[in-house]
């Protein structure tokens, strides 16, 4: 077991030196996710009050800026055929999941660093209310989010259509997630109290938990030639 | 492999009983649903899409699950014929779901006076369709066709595995469908002949959907024997031992 | 120079039993069978298309065969983790390289997933024995195509693998590169490493081999020890017969 968590660390901090170095991920998602708050500022009638729809607007943002992003994750693995040389070594399938795994999950919480503010910043939200609520829900959810990303991206990374394909496999299948994340970051927002939110965070847990299982057993179908 | 030439005989001959009882169990439904089963008070003749809609669903419903076991055995097995019926099962889970959503609508707009209302049933059932497109486009796009069948088959699973939480959290969300009025535990409270058509109806896609199954089966063996064939003929003369020859 | 411990005395290095592999209904190997001991160096040819690669990829365990086994020094070779992955290395024309990290950090990585000891002086040594012990902290994107190879060789014997396949190496090298490859390849054989060279390069390829097998749409049409090769003659058939065949 140590053996397994020290080699998925060690492909996760592989994947995040290459992400400070080149900041390609996070650069470009953050970008992306401002431009989509703009956007929504823009296109919005003026009577709407944004904070009624903010939970929604927000991982809308963060879907759409986390799916883009998660293509790259194994782009890096295609460039020399490194991911041959991950396979051909003593290294459990699962560790490789997991590790690619944590390191897109850091990327997109760096991410959701940038988009919640700004959100806060463009519309005027607060999400100081309860902060330990907020974090978790957005971290569970998340935590769901590149479970799906992960694996799903690893499996487009080796079809025709690349990228195009990912959001069309992955939208339907994170419906549970943006339902719960959406609806509890929404009531938080507007000052409920956290025990309203305990049945979308243990939802969210079991999702997780579920996925992190199916998904760690499946990579392996999918990385083998 | 593709061994055995004689294996789809069997195949062939349970198909073809499975279609005449198709096909008696169809004329059945259709004679009880317009002759037979009354025209319901508060809904009226549009109600009887009911007797095509609630089949539908249960048969698009049922593919998906068959879809998902015979991946599970892929994977584990590698055997073609569990993905032969996956894929088989699949193509009919699309067509019934597309009856579902279609035959959804006409009905929703007299019982809710919309074309599409965000019912959990319904939601579910659009997202079960978005899935098994993106079962399709996944395993026509992949890169090779072992890989597609791979891809595909991890889909159906982790399709299968979220499905329940879709429900759950579309219900969760909202939820104005007309509650089940037919398998109540205190027993029916609708009419009998109105019960007794819609069993009719359940038995009748059923039987189809399992008659189509075998025959679309059938086919996808037959697809993959003519593919090895011509790749046998092309493949005629075999590379002979040239031992010894560089001395 | 380190002689490789040759494992089981009894079992071959490489043990390979009517593979077969179909893609779909496509054959790609038509049961392919051979043993070779350790410490042997057998050069494979074959025109393109005649399965050279999966072969070589079943032999690493990374494709399944349809049918068949492999195995490596007496351990079957299957899906998952086994030592027999830690017996085995690979040099491709990809070099499995990270080309945003240093040499020293894809040679670190490598180490990692290895579980190898006592790392930094382990990476060291290796990077000096290719030559690239200077740019050791320089990114392999700034390599050129020769030293990118150089470092794969450093990254393929990191672990001291007693069994090396390569899978046309040759590919993409100046004729500096080529020669320095050769020298790598000399080096093999005088550990004793057991070695599977794949490669179009006739000269080079028959130089170094024990052993020589020619393999034609999946299967292997001829497998002689080299001193029963004429390498003149070798090349003459192989031209006209074996190439033009296809």
């Amino acid at each position: 077991m140590a053996r397994f968590l020290a080699h998925a660390a060690a492909v996760a901090a592989k994947d995040l030196r290459l992400e400070m170095r080149s900041r390609e991920r996070i650069v470009s998602m953050g970008v992306f996710a401002v431009l989509v708050a703009v956007v929504f500022s823009f296109a919005l009638d003026p009577t709407i009050r944004a904070r009624g729809i903010a939970g929604a607007m927000i991982w809308v943002t963060v879907l759409f800026a986390g799916t883009l992003g998660l293509g790259r994750s194994f782009a890096l693995e295609a460039e020399q055929d490194a991911l041959q040389g991950l396979l051909l070594s003593p290294v459990d399938r699962g560790a490789l999941f997991l590790g690619k795994f944590a390191a897109n999950l850091v990327i997109v919480l760096g991410v959701e660093l940038v988009v919640f503010p700004v959100y806060a910043l463009f519309f005027g939200l607060d999400f100081r209310g309860s902060p330990a609520a907020l974090a978790g829900v957005v971290g569970l959810a998340t935590v769901g989010f590149m479970l799906l990303g992960t694996l799903f991206a690893a499996m487009s990374a080796h079809t025709r259509l690349g990228d195009t394909l990912l959001p069309i496999l992955l939208l339907p299948l994170l419906l549970p997630v943006v339902i719960f994340a959406a609806s509890a970051t929404q009531r938080l927002l507007v000052g409920r109290p956290p025990s309203e939110v305990m049945s979308a965070v243990k939802v969210l847990a079991a999702f997780d938990l579920l996925y992190l299982l199916v998904c760690t057993w499946a990579f392996g179908h999918v990385v083998e030639e | 492999m593709d061994t055995e030439p004689q294996s789809l005989r069997g195949t062939r001959t349970a198909a073809a009983v499975l279609a005449l009882l198709a096909a008696a169990g169809v004329l059945a439904a259709l004679y009880m649903v317009f002759f037979y089963a009354p025209t319901e008070t508060s809904m009226g003749i549009v109600q009887r899409i009911f007797y095509v809609h609630v089949p539908s669903a249960w048969v698009a419903f049922m593919a998906f699950g068959i879809v998902a076991l015979c991946s599970l055995g892929y994977l584990w097995l590698r055997d073609e014929r569990l993905d032969a019926i996956a894929v088989s099962a699949a193509e009919l889970g699309t067509v019934f779901t597309t009856i579902v959503l279609l035959t959804g609508p006409l009905w929703g707009r007299i019982a809710w006076g919309a074309w599409w209302v965000w019912e959990p049933r319904l939601t579910l059932t659009l997202l079960l369709w978005f899935i098994y497109v993106g079962y399709f486009m996944l395993r026509g796009a992949a890169e090779s066709a072992e890989r597609g069948k791979r891809f595909a088959a991890v889909l159906g699973i982790v399709g299968a595995v979220d499905i329940p939480l879709i429900h759950l959290s579309v219900q969760w969300f909202r939820s104005q469908h007309p509650k089940p009025v037919i398998l109540r535990p205190e027993g029916p409270t609708a009419d009998p002949e109105i019960v007794q058509t819609l069993l009719v109806s359940l038995l009748a896609f059923t039987l189809l959907f399992f008659a189509l199954l075998l025959y679309r089966y059938g086919l996808e063996r037959l697809r993959a024997r003519v593919e090895a064939a011509r790749l046998r003929a092309a493949d005629a003369r075999p590379a002979a031992p040239i031992e010894g020859a560089f001395r | 120079m380190t002689t490789v411990d040759a494992g089981s005395a009894t079992a071959p290095a490489v043990e390979a039993r009517q593979v077969e592999k179909r893609y779909g209904p496509v054959p790609a190997l038509r049961g392919v069978s051979f043993s070779l001991a350790a410490g042997e160096f057998l050069t494979l040819f074959g025109p393109n298309g005649a399965g050279k690669t999966t072969l070589l990829r079943i032999l690493c365990g990374a494709v399944r065969p349809t049918r068949g086994s492999v195995h490596v020094e007496g351990e079957p070779v299957a899906d998952g983790e086994g030592g027999w992955r830690r017996r085995i290395g690979l040099l491709s024309h990809q070099t499995f390289l990270y080309p945003g990290l240093s040499a020293a950090e894809n040679l670190e990585f490598y180490a990692k997933l290895y579980d190898l000891p006592d790392r930094r002086a382990l990476v060291e040594r290796a990077l000096e024995g290719v030559g690239l012990a200077e740019r050791r902290g320089d990114l392999v994107r700034t390599f050129s195509r020769g030293m990118q190879q150089r470092l794969a060789v450093a990254r393929t014997l990191l672990h001291d693998p007693a069994v090396v396949f390569l899978d046309e190496p040759y590919t993409g090298l100046d004729p500096h590169a080529a020669a320095m490859l050769n020298r790598t390849l000399a080096r093999l054989r005088d550990e004793r490493r057991t070695v599977v060279l794949v490669t179009h390069n006739l000269s080079q390829g028959l130089e170094m081999a024990d052993r020589v097998a020619v393999q034609v749409r999946g299967r292997w049409i001829s497998d002689e020890p080299r001193g029963s090769v004429d390498a003149a003659a070798f090349e003459r058939v192989y031209t006209d017969r074996v190439a033009a065949a296809v």
